[in-house]
């Protein structure tokens, strides 16, 4: 039992970031602008984030949970502020969105370690790692849900199912879902009704920036103590379950909750004596994520439908 | 036709400027002292002298050959991000060949390198190319996935066969698996105390162009480059017109895949002594070459010199440490000039629609 | 007073004036018709109205009052609202969801639809415009999407409404209905601008009439004092002889028979061909006509081989073309004008010569060990941008991206009439051009006519019955009709195409 707890625990790890960064490429893909820069603004989130823990976190009290959310709230900016240069270029220029999106991700790890050589004299920049939540006061107690849920946990696992529930709500039942979704599958119907196709894309995209960016620190605070400029293709996994997850909220749920397990296996296989005993190299726990990727998305994606209009830059005159 | 490259090449070089200049602003930035004295090393230390032109060029092997298999990808309508991995699988190839076949004479050994480069690529780039024709899945996504697998993979399997355990690499290839200088080591050198220092810059460069030509005729003058170009305009009109379009997905992620791994060959056979790594890790050459790709507008011509260029500013931003500033700046200003690279593209292809011959009233 | 009044508009573009001093006033309560081929500027003078471009010269004015709109949303606000020709609807909404798109009522931030939801079902049946509002898009006939869209502007609260080209996708019957509609909506006070080419449509509901021609101003008339001939003369500028004359000539062999042809949705399952058995003889033009969407694109793709069929045995001149691909089916001399000259029929990032050689580019006449023979390219395109007309700035190095739809469907045209296909598939050849334009190809289709056979698809039943030999009504993946064009009215046909009659049509009869 103490194993499957342990699995669960560790998945919500690597599913949470997947689930945040996943669902900020949902709201810039359903409004028509595809995000292959999840990968940069994840890491220019990570790095501001980590590098406003270092300068700002007391050693006096590192476990505070304020600073970190303090730190969240940075990377969301950060996130907001790279996006903008994939919004500027996709929508107002209409420029290839795969081409900008390769230069941000490009760009972002180049200036992450750019910056922390020149101030830090050193590619890694290091945070101080206490943020682990033992066990949560009362809920903690709780038989089975409380092991699974609620026991050596981040606070960052609840953001993310506030961020999916929010999502939800948004995508689906207000306004400005309905408008999202509209300029993402037929522009040409939202703007002839007076709908800025731009300002509803450019919501998309910050939104996407955002979550991004928080979704890279979030990453980065359980598993280390530093950040070298690098999220290791995360923002590029999140994509493959925004896809794998059908552009839909609870879709991309369950399709992060499936990565988690996948990377939970590949990270702690040694640890699980079942899987050590098979004798299986570790370099194939490391491939399984990226390979288990590849066949779902050869079995699944022959009828699952991305937005209508992602990639295309909306053009006024065009009918 | 010629008022459309002229302006693709004002268009460049604004852009390159444009990307310099951003990035001597971050050097200011930094540290106003040194910024211009690092920004000079940056600019011109690759034209210092003939040794530094030769690694120049010695750089830009490599990075030509990854910059052309994204550009034949997308003249096809496909969008090859996984070069990296068949940058990987080729060099890997070429390696174990130098090494292990040396049962060879040198100049076949050397060949076969190359050749068993270019088939392990093509192999590696032919899984998106199928998955793309046959599943529908987009390219750019299975090539992130097959790029990670591969770099597990190969990690793994130089630790199972060709593995210098104390450097944790590939085990060095014999001096005869190397690309023979031709004799280029006498034009680009250095005059160093008594004698000489030479740039190992080699034969290679010269298959990068010959390919780079090649892949221009093919696309341009061939009857295979009109159903390629084709299908990459317009894949409906390409199906109605007759042309197989999966097999030409396929076919061209193949080249794409060979042109990169042949690249992947061509670096570890310079005879610098250079090894590949057997830590997991993605070849940037590959993503770099998506940038070469884009800042020779992906034209084959173009990808010659836009690789050169980012050799030299490579070459020249290594010399910038003195100054206390990193090789990194390099790659912010590469990614500046991509980002406005996007732009000029567009430029380019809505020439027509901005400029049109006459326009209808509705 | 006029309730709008759009004064001395002049819009330009780039080498061209779209809107030459154009004036057009609507009255309140009437229904004003905008006459003019495609290319007259009529959806300029619209998107200046609805604020999309900014005209050099001229002013709008509503009630006498000058007014300034810079975009959907002030045309909203002053009671204008469209149906576009193409519908502005999301595929993957609801019906009321797209009524309230823009407009959306929200509860403590979330959407509310219940009030709204009452007031289209009550709308909806005031005005006799019944719809399910919970209905997908994507799952709903044409005509429903265009009531839709009227609800939307009903919603809206609009009085002025602007109608662009309404019936080009209507039955006869679908087209009764729109009229009466559209005559219910000025008694409730309404007024209606009526985009057409159409002349009958414009004689059976219009009151006044505005006729463009090539950006211009032609003049206003009244339509009932006005006859027919002298609108059609106003609006091409010329004489227009729409009767076809078209020689009487003896069937040849059979060109094509498809027999128990099926072709089965790959997403729903559904049969959209359904079981459909025919036959084209040489020198016999073959219609299919019928509504959008009843299973004609489908057919075309089957018998093209862009798309597979289910069941069902194809013969094309002896040769069963069944199971061959598209190339061969081409070499065994099948032609194909496309539905959609941008998807399929043109690589419009080629030049004119390019496109030329499209279905020929391997052949031994322009390709030599696989290099292309340029010389022979353009020597080709020469020849044919002569024959068929086609005009271009710069010859065969002409983008194909920059030519005129006329020109881009002459060179189509070129391209498969040049091979003098044994069967030729024409699917809409004559959409969006322009009365010259579709003169011209009705007698390219009937010279080709001496070559083989030809099965035409069209929507537009002046096509119908002008050009074709005989009739093929299709209806839901089914044909329900096979009629001679001589013995058949439009009120037949459209009680085919909707699906009210149908024959048992005897393979034996054809």
């Amino acid at each position: 039992m103490d194993m499957f707890y342990f699995i669960v625990q560790q998945s919500m790890v690597f599913m949470i970031p997947l689930l945040i960064v996943a669902l900020g490429g949902m709201f810039s893909e359903r409004s028509g602008i595809v995000n292959i820069a999840l990968e940069g603004k994840m890491v220019m989130g990570a790095f501001t984030g980590v590098l406003f823990l270092n300068i700002f976190q007391n050693p006096e009290n590192v476990s505070d949970q304020g600073i970190l959310l303090l730190a969240l709230l940075v990377a969301m900016i950060t996130g907001m502020l790279i996006s903008l240069f994939h919004a500027f270029a996709s929508i107002n220029l209409k420029a290839n969105q795969i081409i900008s999106g390769i230069a941000i991700n490009m760009f972002a790890p180049a200036f992450a370690i750019y910056i922390a050589i020149f101030y830090l004299d050193g590619q890694f920049v290091p945070f101080i790692n206490q943020f682990r939540i033992a066990s949560v006061p009362i809920l903690g107690d709780i038989p089975i849900l409380g092991p699974l849920l609620f026991q050596r946990t981040y606070i960052t696992t609840y953001i993310g199912f506030l961020i999916l529930a929010v999502s939800t709500i948004v995508l689906y039942k207000t306004k400005f879902g309905l408008r999202l979704r509209a300029c993402g599958e037929y522009p040409q119907a939202a703007d002839s009704v007076g709908i800025s196709v731009a300002k509803i894309r450019y919501a998309g995209v910050l939104i996407s920036g955002a979550l991004a960016g928080m979704g890279g620190l979030i990453w980065i605070v359980p598993i280390s103590s530093r950040f070298g400029g690098s999220v290791a293709g995360y923002g590029f996994l999140a994509l493959a379950v925004l896809i794998f997850g059908a552009w839909k909220p609870m879709r991309i749920l369950f399709a992060s909750f499936f990565f988690g397990i996948m990377q939970t296996i590949a990270s702690s296989f040694t640890a699980i004596p079942f899987l050590l005993n098979l004798g299986i190299p570790a370099a194939f726990y490391s491939m399984a994520p990226y390979v288990a990727t590849l066949l779902l998305l050869a079995f699944t994606s022959k009828n699952t439908q991305a937005p209508k209009a992602a990639g295309q830059p909306y053009d006024k005159g065009m009918r | 036709m010629k008022r459309d490259s002229i302006l693709s090449l004002i268009s460049t070089l604004i852009v390159i400027i444009v990307g310099l200049l951003i990035g001597l602003i971050v050097l200011l930035a930094s540290d106003s002292n040194q910024a211009f004295p690092a920004f000079w090393t940056m600019i011109s230390f690759g034209l210092r002298n003939m040794r530094n032109v030769g690694d120049v060029l010695l750089g830009a092997t490599p990075i030509i050959l990854t910059g052309l298999s994204v550009t034949f990808a997308f003249k096809t309508g496909l969008f090859n991000i996984g070069a990296a991995g068949q940058f990987a699988f080729g060099g890997y190839t070429a390696i174990y060949i130098g090494v292990q076949f040396l049962f060879l004479p040198p100049p076949l050994r050397i060949i076969c390198s190359i050749l068993g480069a270019a088939l392990a690529g093509a192999v590696w780039g032919a899984i998106p190319g199928l998955l793309k024709a046959y599943r529908n899945v987009h390219e750019v996504i299975t090539s992130i996935m097959t790029n990670y697998i591969g770099m597990y993979l190969l990690s793994y399997t130089i630790q199972n066969t060709i593995f210098d355990i104390n450097r944790t690499t590939t085990t060095r290839m014999p001096d005869d698996s190397n690309l023979p200088s031709l004799g280029l080591n006498y034009i680009f050198r250095e005059p160093l105390g008594e004698g000489y220092r030479a740039s190992a810059v080699n034969l290679g460069i010269f298959i990068a162009i010959f390919l780079a030509i090649l892949v221009y005729i093919i696309l341009d003058k061939t009857k295979f480059g009109y159903e390629l170009k084709a299908c990459g305009f317009n894949k409906d009109a390409a199906k109605y017109a007759g042309i197989n379009q999966n097999r030409n997905i396929v076919f061209s992620m193949m080249i794409c895949g060979a042109i990169a791994g042949i690249g992947g060959a061509l670096i570890y056979m310079n005879g610098t002594g250079l090894s590949m790594t057997a830590l997991p890790l993605l070849a940037m050459e590959g993503f770099t070459g998506i940038s070469v790709a884009f800042l020779g507008l992906t034209n084959p011509i173009g990808v010659i010199f836009s690789g050169i260029f980012v050799s030299y500013l490579f070459l020249g931003g290594a010399r910038m440490q003195p100054f206390g500033f990193s090789l990194e700046l390099v790659n912010i200003v590469v990614a500046v000039i991509i980002y406005f690279c996007a732009f000029v593209l567009v430029v380019k292809t809505n020439i027509g629609k901005i400029f049109p011959k006459s326009r209808e009233g509705e | 007073m006029y309730i709008i009044e759009m004064r001395n508009i002049t819009k330009e573009f780039p080498g061209i004036i779209a809107n030459d001093d154009i004036t057009l006033q609507l009255k309140k309560g009437e229904i004003h018709a905008l006459l003019g081929e495609n290319g007259a500027g009529k959806s300029t003078l619209m998107s200046v109205l609805f604020g999309l471009y900014t005209p050099e010269k001229g002013e709008i004015l509503k009630n006498d009052e000058k007014i300034k709109i810079s975009g959907p949303n002030d045309a909203t606000r002053y009671g204008i609202g469209m149906v576009h020709q193409h519908f502005k609807l999301v595929h993957n909404f609801t019906v009321l969801e797209n009524i309230l798109l823009g407009v959306e009522t929200t509860k403590f931030g979330l959407l509310s639809m219940v009030e709204a939801r009452a007031r289209v079902v009550e709308l909806s049946k005031k005005y006799g415009l019944s719809v399910d509002p919970d209905a997908l898009i994507s799952n709903i006939t044409v005509g429903m999407q265009q009531r839709v869209e009227i609800l939307k502007m009903l919603y809206r609260e609009n009085e002025i409404l602007i109608f662009d080209e309404p019936t080009a996708v209507l039955t006869p019957q679908e087209i009764d209905e729109l009229m009466k509609i559209m005559k219910d909506l000025i008694t409730e006070g309404k007024s209606i601008l009526f985009i057409t080419h159409k002349l009958d449509e414009i004689k059976r509901v219009a009151d006044r009439c505005t006729v463009l021609r090539k950006g211009k101003l032609i003049g206003t008339v009244d339509v009932k004092t006005t006859e027919v001939e002298t609108m059609s003369e106003m609006m091409v500028g010329r004489k227009v002889n729409l009767i076809i004359d078209k020689p009487e000539v003896k069937l040849g062999e059979v060109a094509l028979e498809v027999t128990n042809l099926t072709v089965k949705d790959k997403i729903t399952g559904k049969n959209v061909v359904n079981n459909v058995s025919f036959k084209v003889h040489e020198r016999e033009i073959v219609c299919i006509a019928g509504i959008d969407g009843n299973g004609q694109s489908e057919l075309v793709y089957a018998i093209t081989g862009l798309m597979p069929s289910t069941n069902g045995v194809m013969v094309m001149n002896g040769v069963d073309i069944s199971n061959l691909s598209i190339r061969k089916r081409c070499l065994a001399g099948m032609g194909h004008i496309p539905e959609d000259r941008h998807k399929h029929g043109l690589v419009l990032d080629y030049n004119l010569a390019y496109n030329l050689i499209l279905q020929s580019y391997f052949s031994p006449q322009f390709q030599k060990y696989d290099f292309l023979r340029f010389n022979e390219i353009y020597k080709n395109s020469d020849m044919l941008i002569e024959r068929y007309d086609i005009r271009s700035g710069q010859g065969g190095r002409t983008p194909a991206r920059s030519m005129s739809g006329g020109n881009q469907q002459k060179t189509i045209l070129a391209r498969e009439l040049s091979r003098e296909p044994k069967l030729l598939v024409a699917v809409q050849p004559t959409r969006g051009l322009d009365v010259g334009a579709i003169e011209y190809i009705h007698k390219q289709l009937i010279i080709e006519r001496a070559y083989g056979g030809v099965l035409l698809v069209s929507l537009e039943l002046d096509e119908v019955m002008n050009v074709s030999d005989r009739i093929l009504v299709m209806y839901e993946g089914e044909i329900v009709a096979d009629v001679d064009p001589k013995k058949v009215t439009y009120t037949e046909l459209g009680l085919y195409m909707s699906g009210a009659k149908r024959d048992v049509v005897n393979e034996e009869l054809a």
